[in-house]
């Protein structure tokens, strides 16, 4: 199977979407003539023309609103969010409007829109576009959550997410648009709430989202070496979740690590390793880890922001931990 | 009329005091407001004093026990006299009583001229080595407790034979596979039945666990509680919380032993003519052998010869 850059998968997809379905259209900072400063969607608005891929003045609030009247009057956009981190900026129009909307208007209106962000650290942006801020919008209700883990997911993911009636926002992982990985050349969709298992294995479970994944799967390389069976999962939508392939997983191993990206307090995290823990608490022979980015503003300082990111020898020491049946308190 | 000593309550939550030392020994004289005793509460030490004037008698608890807020520590007698009469007295009234613990008969073996209380003597040289285990809960994972439950496996009886905590499901997988080795014991009952036939109240079950924690703390040199499972199907603690030993008593039946499914280690009790016959069925991956044998014998040795019990 040919393989494609991350950020080639985005593009397809959405190019794929747009023309498919022309009430699909873009609208962002720098998503037209610049093609986003991660070069994502270069080459969308010499095909789709700048009525459909609309440059924007540098207001999220403002594009965010525009996109969410849109989208309830019959569009389908895909809005641009240049970092995660802008996030904040749009709360009201996503939170209180795309995702109430629906619900609010007893089901006359919906809001078929995609917000596309990313996340992720390490790659010295700081502490303003360094955040991997998934748990904020998983926290409400109306919006799904999808967090594409290679180029494959990222071109699934988003087909699913167009075509999805209701908000979804993406969170695509910063340092992966030059990670490159098998992408079918025909169509395919993923759907919503199915996790990927990557690696089958009896000891423990190690979830994995976004490019944590990829810190799972080489943790279970390290962990192969000691003679520890690690599975690895990518839940690939953190909502909907899919609880019962996790719980199946957790109910096999007996021992699960969870590790998201976002910090660790009040996150992901915290939400999955709840569920396992109710729904499989007398299959657990040791206390679910949580592992996320460290409960601090992510440093500028590179040797001070590799820190504070879960790792792969992290990962492989907590489940050695588990494994060695030593007495867990804390991660 | 002796005044009765009695572990007070010191603070709204407290539920006992651990006797820190004692200040006076039985014996002595004691005015009224004397300190007699310091007691550990969760929250802070403090000098417990005699309420009367007289002499301490029949000091029953020692230095290191925990006593139940309202348990009677000790006497104050009114002549020096009676100390000697509540010194005997204390050992017939353990007999009498045999659901108290062994370490309370221990104590309760107070010498009449009122020599101070004493911590318990060492154990014997022959003691096999075992692990001590520590108090209170078991610390172990749901899994392992889901299993122990499902395989009626005794989590306690497990750290009593030195499984690190907390236990887990792999801990218990040898126990599952162990199934039971059963000992059986016959010894004579004239010493037992002229004891239970002394008191109007006396409890034979009661008295064979006192009996099997006895052995246990010589053995293992730690206290463990005994479940004690009635015909009726209900259990009742007697000592500590955690039971390492399961006693069903069929002495009142036709029958003669009981083999438990799943795991842990059960003492069973039956008539067998004159006497009694006790069996122990237990899974040597927790109890080895030796440790085994060791234990009933000594439980057997407890039966035939009560006193034994008191020493």
């Amino acid at each position: 199977m040919r393989e494609i850059t991350l950020s080639q998968a985005v593009n397809e997809a959405i190019a794929e979407e747009m023309r498919r379905d022309e009430t699909v259209f873009l609208i962002g900072e720098d998503v037209a003539e610049a093609g986003t400063p991660f070069k994502v969607l270069s080459g969308l608005v010499e095909e789709f023309g700048t009525n459909r891929v609309i440059d924007t003045p540098i207001a999220e609030p403002g594009f965010m609103g525009i996109a969410v009247g849109a989208a309830m009057t019959g569009a389908r956009p895909i809005v641009d969010l240049m970092f995660g981190d802008f996030l904040y900026l749009v709360m009201d129009q996503l939170c209180n409007q795309a995702a109430k909307t629906h619900y609010m208007s007893g089901g006359k209106l919906s809001v078929p829109l995609v917000l596309r962000t990313n996340l992720g650290a390490t790659r010295r942006s700081a502490a303003q576009h360094s955040q991997s801020l998934q748990a904020l919008v998983a926290h409400i209700p109306g919006l799904k959550v999808a967090m594409p883990s290679s180029a494959y997911e990222a071109k699934g993911l988003m087909k699913t997410a167009i075509r999805d009636d209701n908000p979804v926002v993406i969170f695509e992982d910063k340092l992966m648009y030059q990670d490159k990985a098998p992408v079918p050349e025909e169509e395919f969709l993923i759907p919503f709430g199915e996790a990927n298992i990557l690696r089958e294995g009896n000891d423990v479970t190690l979830i994995g989202t976004s490019s944590m994944r990829q810190v799972c799967e080489k943790a279970a390389e390290l962990l192969e070496a000691d003679g520890i069976s690690a599975e690895v999962m990518d839940p690939r939508t953190i909502v909907p979740l899919d609880e019962d392939t996790l719980l199946a997983s957790a109910r096999k191993t007996s021992r699960v690590i969870v590790v998201d990206e976002g910090h660790q307090s009040y996150g992901v995290t915290a939400e999955i390793a709840a569920r396992i823990n109710e729904k499989a608490f007398y299959h657990l022979d040791a206390p679910v880890i949580r592992m996320g980015a460290m409960d601090v503003p992510v440093p500028f300082s590179p040797a001070l922001e590799d820190l504070t990111v879960p790792t792969p020898e992290g990962v492989a020491a907590n489940a050695r931990k588990l494994m060695s049946g030593e007495m867990i308190h804390a991660a | 009329m002796p005044h009765e000593v009695k572990m007070p309550q010191l603070g709204m939550t407290q539920d006992s005091g651990v006797i820190v030392a004692w200040l006076k020994a039985a014996g002595d004289a004691v005015a009224e407001g004397d300190a007699l005793f310091e007691v550990e509460t969760d929250k802070a030490t403090m000098e417990v004093e005699a309420a009367t004037a007289g002499w301490l008698a029949g000091v029953r608890k020692g230095e290191g026990d925990d006593v139940p807020v309202g348990d009677v520590i000790a006497l104050i007698v009114d002549s020096e006299s009676e100390v000697a009469d509540h010194a005997n007295a204390e050992a017939e009234a353990e007999a009498e009583a045999p659901d108290q613990t062994p370490n309370e008969a221990e104590q309760a073996e107070e010498t009449p001229d009122g020599a101070a209380p004493h911590a318990p003597e060492p154990a014997p040289a022959s003691k096999a080595p075992a692990p001590m285990p520590s108090a209170g809960k078991v610390l172990a994972s749901p899994k392992a407790r889901r299993i122990a439950l499902e395989k009626g496996i005794d989590l306690a009886a497990l750290r009593a034979q030195g499984v690190k905590e907390p236990i887990h499901a792999e801990d218990l997988s040898q126990v599952v596979t162990g199934g039971h080795s059963v000992l059986t014991a016959a010894v004579s009952g004239t010493a037992l039945d002229a004891l239970l036939a002394s008191s109007d109240n006396a409890n034979r079950a009661a008295l064979f666990a006192s009996f099997a924690r006895g052995a246990w703390r010589v053995l293992f040199d730690a206290e463990t509680g005994v479940a004690i499972r009635a015909l009726d199907g209900t259990t009742t603690m007697t000592g500590e919380d955690s039971a390492a030993l399961t006693l069903v008593d069929l002495c009142d039946t036709r029958l003669t032993a009981y083999a438990p499914a799943g795991g842990g280690s059960t003492l069973t009790t039956a008539r067998q003519g004159d006497g009694y016959a006790l069996t122990l069925a237990f899974s040597e991956d927790a109890l080895p052998m030796p440790l085994a044998i060791a234990l009933l014998d000594d439980i057997a040795a407890r039966v035939e010869n009560p006193i034994r019990q008191l020493l």
